[in-house]
C-alpha cells in the first residue's frame, strides 16, 4: 500500500513543482526575456560552426564593402567577409571570455572571503587588505594594466577580467559568511567537531549559493563588455579572429563612407549579451533574494 | 570628525603600499625586456648593459621596487621609453583635457539624472518614469564605444552639415567655440553610462523617500508640493548621489580611456592607450598609478561628505 501511494505523492509533488514554476516564470517576464536571449547566444556561440553561413575569415575582394543583402544578412567588411559570421564566430570569443573570466573570480574570489570570513583573524585581515588594493583600482584600467604587461592576447584578457572580478566575489562571500557564522546550526556544528573545512562547504557555502548566482550573472555582463572594450584598444582578441570590439574599432575607418553596417552589427550583438545578463541578474536578484519577493 | 578623517588615512596606507606594490609589479611580469624598449634599435650589449645598470634594473626587485616608490613619492613617475619625456610632465600636460571632457560629461549626467528622476519618481508609472527605465537599461548595456561610433556616423557624416566634428581637439585658450564644439560628442558618450547610474539612483533614493513619515507631515502642515520635493524630499535623497557623484570624479580618467580614443581627445587615456603598444611601461605604470590614487583619495572624500552630510552616521563605529 505504503509502495503504491509514493510514487504518486512524488509525481503531484513534481506537478506542483513545475505548476509554481511556470508561476514563478509568469511573474517574472524579465527572466524570461533576458534568459531566452542568453540561451539563444549560448546556442549561436555552441552551434557556431553550423550556424554561420560563411567561413568569418575568408576573403572575398569581389564582395567587399556590401550593405546587407539576401546573401549577406548583415553585408560584408572591406576584405568581402561575411560580417554575420563574424558576429556569430565573435559570440564564441566574447561568452568563452565571460565563462573562463567569471570562473576565475569566482573560484579565486568565494575561496578567499570563504577563508578571511571564516578563520578571520590576522588572515582575514591580511586577505581584505590585498582585496582592498584591487578595489582602489578602477576596474578597466586594471584590466588594461595587466592586458598591457602581460600581452594583447585574449588568453590574458581572460586573466585579466578574472582578476578584475575576484573582489567582487570576495567581499560577497565575506559577508555572507560573517553572516551566517554565529548562526545556531554552524555553532551546532562546531560543538560536535566538525572540522572547518566540512563545515563551510557543507553548512556555509550552501548559504553563500543564491547571491554568487546572481554575481556570476551580472559579473558575465561585465566580463562580455570589458573583453570588447579591451578588443576595441587592440589588448583582445588579435585579427583576423572575429571579435565584436575589435570588429567595431576596424569598422571607424569606413564610417567617412558610410558603411554603417560593419560597426551596427557587432555593437548590437555587444548590446543584447551584455542587456540580457544584466536582465537576467536583476530577475535573479529579486526572485532569489526573500526580502525583495516578499515586498514584490 | 577630524579623528575619523585622521584614522581613515592612516588604513589607506597599507591599502596604498599594495597599490604601488601592484603598479611596480605589472611593469616587471611583462614578458618583453625594458631595456631593449628603451634601446630602441640599439644591441650592443655593453650599450644595453649600461642602460640596465642605470635604469637600476640590475638590482633585486626589492631594492628596485623601493628606489621607484622613493622617487613616486617624490613627484619622479621615470622617463618615458619613447620620447623620454618625464611620465609626470606628460601625464599633467594631458590632465586638464581629460578633467574639461570629465567635467563636461559629469555636468551632462547629473542635470539630466536629477530632471528625468525627479519627474519620473513624481509622476510613477508615466511616459517619463518608462523614459527613464528604459535609459536606467539602455546605458548600463549600451558599449561607450559603439555610442561614439554610432554618433560620429550620425552628426559628423550623416546628418548634412557636419554639425560636430569627429574628433580632435582645439584647446579652450585657442577658440572658446570649437572647443565646445569639439567636446559635445565625447561629452555624452561618456555621459551615458554614469547617467543610467545616477538616474537610477535619483529615482529609487526619492521613492524610498516618499515612504517616510516627516514626507507625510510636510504635506499635511499644508507645504506646497514643491517645497516638499525640493525642501524635504531631495534633501535626503540627494546624499546617496552625491556619494555616487563623488565616485565618478574619482574615476574620470578610466571611462576616459575609451572615449579620448575614439574622438581622438589627447588626455591621459589615450596617452596611456598609445603607450602600450610600444611598451612604454612608466607611462601606462603612471597612468595606472594616478588614476588608482585619484580614484581612492575621492572614496575617501566621499566617505568624509557622507558622514558630514548625514548626521545619523557613528564616525566611531567605522573602522575600514
Amino acid at each position: 500500500m505504503a509502495g503504491a501511494t509514493l510514487p504518486l505523492t512524488l509525481g503531484r509533488a513534481r506537478t506542483e513543482q513545475l505548476a509554481s514554476a511556470a508561476y514563478f516564470l509568469r511573474r517574472n517576464p524579465r527572466m524570461i526575456i533576458g534568459g531566452l536571449i542568453v540561451l539563444l547566444w549560448v546556442f549561436v556561440a555552441l552551434f557556431a560552426p553550423f550556424v554561420a553561413p560563411y567561413d568569418p575569415k575568408a576573403v572575398k575582394v569581389d564582395e567587399a564593402l556590401q550593405p546587407p543583402n539576401p546573401q549577406h544578412w548583415f553585408g560584408t567588411d572591406d576584405l568581402g567577409r561575411d560580417m554575420l559570421s563574424r558576429v556569430i564566430w565573435g559570440a564564441r570569443i566574447s561568452l568563452s571570455v565571460g565563462l573562463i573570466s567569471v570562473s576565475i573570480g569566482l573560484l579565486v574570489g568565494t575561496s578567499l572571503g570563504l577563508a578571511a570570513g571564516y578563520l578571520g583573524g590576522k588572515f582575514d585581515l591580511f586577505i581584505m587588505r590585498g582585496i582592498d588594493a584591487l578595489l582602489a583600482f578602477p576596474a578597466l584600467i586594471l584590466a588594461i594594466g595587466i592586458t598591457s604587461a602581460l600581452g594583447p592576447q585574449i588568453q590574458n584578457a581572460m586573466i585579466a577580467i578574472g582578476i578584475v572580478a575576484i573582489p567582487g566575489y570576495a567581499r560577497l562571500t565575506r559577508g555572507q559568511v560573517l553572516a551566517v557564522r554565529a548562526r545556531e546550526f554552524i555553532v551546532a556544528a562546531r560543538t560536535i567537531g566538525a572540522p572547518p573545512l566540512r563545515i563551510v562547504m557543507r553548512h556555509v557555502f550552501p548559504n553563500v549559493m543564491n547571491a554568487l548566482i546572481v554575481q556570476a550573472t551580472l559579473s558575465t555582463a561585465f566580463a562580455i563588455l570589458a573583453e570588447a572594450a579591451l578588443s576595441f584598444l587592440g589588448l583582445g582578441t588579435q585579427p583576423p579572429d572575429p571579435s565584436w570590439g575589435q570588429d567595431i574599432n576596424y569598422s571607424q575607418r569606413y564610417l567617412p563612407n558610410l558603411k554603417w553596417w560593419m560597426s551596427v552589427a557587432p555593437g548590437l550583438a555587444i548590446f543584447s549579451a551584455v542587456f540580457a545578463f544584466n536582465f537576467l541578474g536583476d530577475a535573479l536578484r529579486d526572485a532569489l533574494d526573500p526580502r525583495l519577493r516578499r515586498s514584490g | 570628525m577630524i579623528r575619523y578623517i585622521l584614522r581613515r588615512l592612516v588604513l589607506m596606507i597599507p591599502v596604498a603600499l599594495l597599490v604601488t606594490v601592484g603598479v611596480f609589479a605589472l611593469a616587471r611580469i611583462s614578458p618583453v625586456d625594458p631595456v631593449l624598449v628603451f634601446a630602441g634599435e640599439e644591441r650592443d650589449p655593453a650599450m644595453l648593459e649600461a642602460i640596465r645598470h642605470q635604469l637600476g634594473l640590475d638590482q633585486p626587485l626589492p631594492v628596485q621596487y623601493v628606489a621607484w616608490l622613493s622617487h613616486a613619492l617624490q613627484g619622479d613617475l621615470g622617463r618615458s621609453f619613447q620620447n623620454k619625456q618625464r611620465v609626470t610632465e606628460a601625464i599633467s600636460e594631458r590632465l586638464p583635457a581629460t578633467f574639461e571632457l570629465g567635467l563636461a560629461a559629469l555636468v551632462i549626467s547629473v542635470t539630466l539624472a536629477l530632471v528625468i528622476g525627479i519627474l519620473s519618481a513624481v509622476k510613477r508609472n508615466s511616459v517619463v518614469d518608462l523614459l527613464s527605465t528604459s535609459i536606467t537599461l539602455m546605458g548600463v548595456s549600451f558599449p561607450s564605444f559603439f555610442l561614439g561610433v554610432v554618433l560620429i556616423l550620425l552628426f559628423a557624416y550623416v546628418i548634412p552639415g557636419r554639425i560636430f566634428p569627429p574628433g580632435g581637439f582645439v584647446p579652450i585658450t585657442t577658440d572658446v567655440g570649437e572647443n565646445l564644439r569639439r567636446l559635445v560628442l565625447p561629452a555624452i558618450t561618456l555621459a551615458t553610462g554614469s547617467l543610467a547610474l545616477n538616474l537610477r539612483q535619483v529615482r529609487s533614493s526619492l521613492l524610498e523617500v516618499f515612504g517616510h513619515e516627516y514626507m507625510r507631515t510636510a504635506r499635511a502642515k499644508g507645504l506646497r508640493e514643491s517645497a516638499v520635493i525640493i525642501r524635504h524630499a531631495l534633501k535626503n535623497a540627494l546624499i546617496p548621489v552625491v556619494t555616487l557623484i563623488g565616485i565618478q570624479i574619482g574615476a574620470i580618467i578610466e571611462g576616459a580611456v575609451i572615449t579620448e580614443t575614439i574622438f581622438s581627445w589627447p588626455g591621459v587615456g589615450r596617452l596611456a592607450v598609445q603607450a602600450i603598444p610600444s611598451h612604454d611601461y612608466p607611462v601606462v605604470q603612471g597612468v595606472v598609478l594616478v588614476s588608482a590614487l585619484s580614484f581612492m583619495l575621492s572614496t575617501l572624500l566621499v566617505d568624509v561628505l557622507y558622514a558630514w552630510l548625514d548626521p545619523r552616521i557613528s564616525y566611531e563605529s567605522v573602522t575600514a
